[in-house]
């Protein structure tokens, strides 16, 4: 008789830890969460673009202008921020009306680690006709600028 | 590095064939060039004799460009040449 009763309790015991198991959640897996999110880094970009008639040691324009005389220097500072193999090309543009003439296209090749400076100048010994002026920026073979500027000489 | 001078002259623009031009960056190891587009008519020569004020010079460009010139007697109208500054004459 004993027996029986102790039959008849540990059976729907068994039974209930047995349901109780099957619904409980997974266990959560710990290694999973706890690695950590891998960040890319971040391709080159053109941060700044500036215009002048010099630069300092940095590449950086010190003497900043928009308007330009027949014999000068026309530089420009190219910051770029990011890592990787990058090429940067600076095309110098005269502006008539809707008509467009190439001045100067220069490419510079860089590997990159992070922040950069780039200067491009270009010079006329003859003199720089009057009028309108842009410089492009673009990255890679990118047919858009990544940074245009527009200049006067006058 | 002076512009060679345009095949196709628009006569209502101005000049820019006696341009000089130069760039270099903060970033060690940059590698500055000018870019060329191969007219009808060009030969690795007279594009040096155009940039550098020799013909005999050629050589530089096409060492420039062999990922796309493999005989230097072969280019074409279209193509985009990289042409490197010139290098100063040692003293």
């Amino acid at each position: 008789m004993k027996n029986l009763i102790a039959i008849t309790i540990a059976l729907p015991l068994a039974t209930t830890t047995l349901a109780c198991r099957k619904s409980e959640p997974p266990p959560a897996t710990p290694a999973e969460s706890a690695t950590p999110a891998t960040t890319l880094p971040a391709p080159v970009s053109v941060s700044a673009v500036a215009l002048g008639t010099a630069i300092g040691p940095d590449k950086r324009v010190t003497a900043a202008a928009e308007s330009f005389g027949a014999k000068d220097t026309i530089y420009s500072s190219v910051e770029t921020v990011g890592t990787g193999h990058a090429r940067l090309r600076a095309r110098w543009s005269f502006v008539k009306g809707d008509k467009t003439a190439k001045v100067d296209e220069t490419t510079i090749e860089l590997d990159s680690a992070g922040p950069a400076v780039n200067e491009f100048h270009i010079s006329k010994p003859s003199g720089w006709p009057k009028g309108d002026y842009k410089l492009e920026v673009f990255l890679g073979d990118a047919e858009t600028p990544a940074a245009v500027r527009t200049f006067k000489v006058s | 590095m002076t512009n060679p001078p345009d095949d196709k002259k628009d006569d209502d623009m101005p000049d820019f064939s006696d341009v000089k031009s130069g760039a270099s960056s903060t970033a060690p190891g940059a590698e500055v060039f000018q870019t060329y587009e191969v007219k009808s008519g060009d030969s690795l020569s007279k594009i040096a004799k155009n940039f550098y004020g020799n013909g005999n010079a050629w050589k530089t460009i096409f060492d420039a460009n062999t990922d796309i010139l493999k005989d230097p007697n072969k280019i074409y109208p279209g193509q985009k040449l990289k042409i490197p500054p010139k290098i100063p004459p040692k003293l």
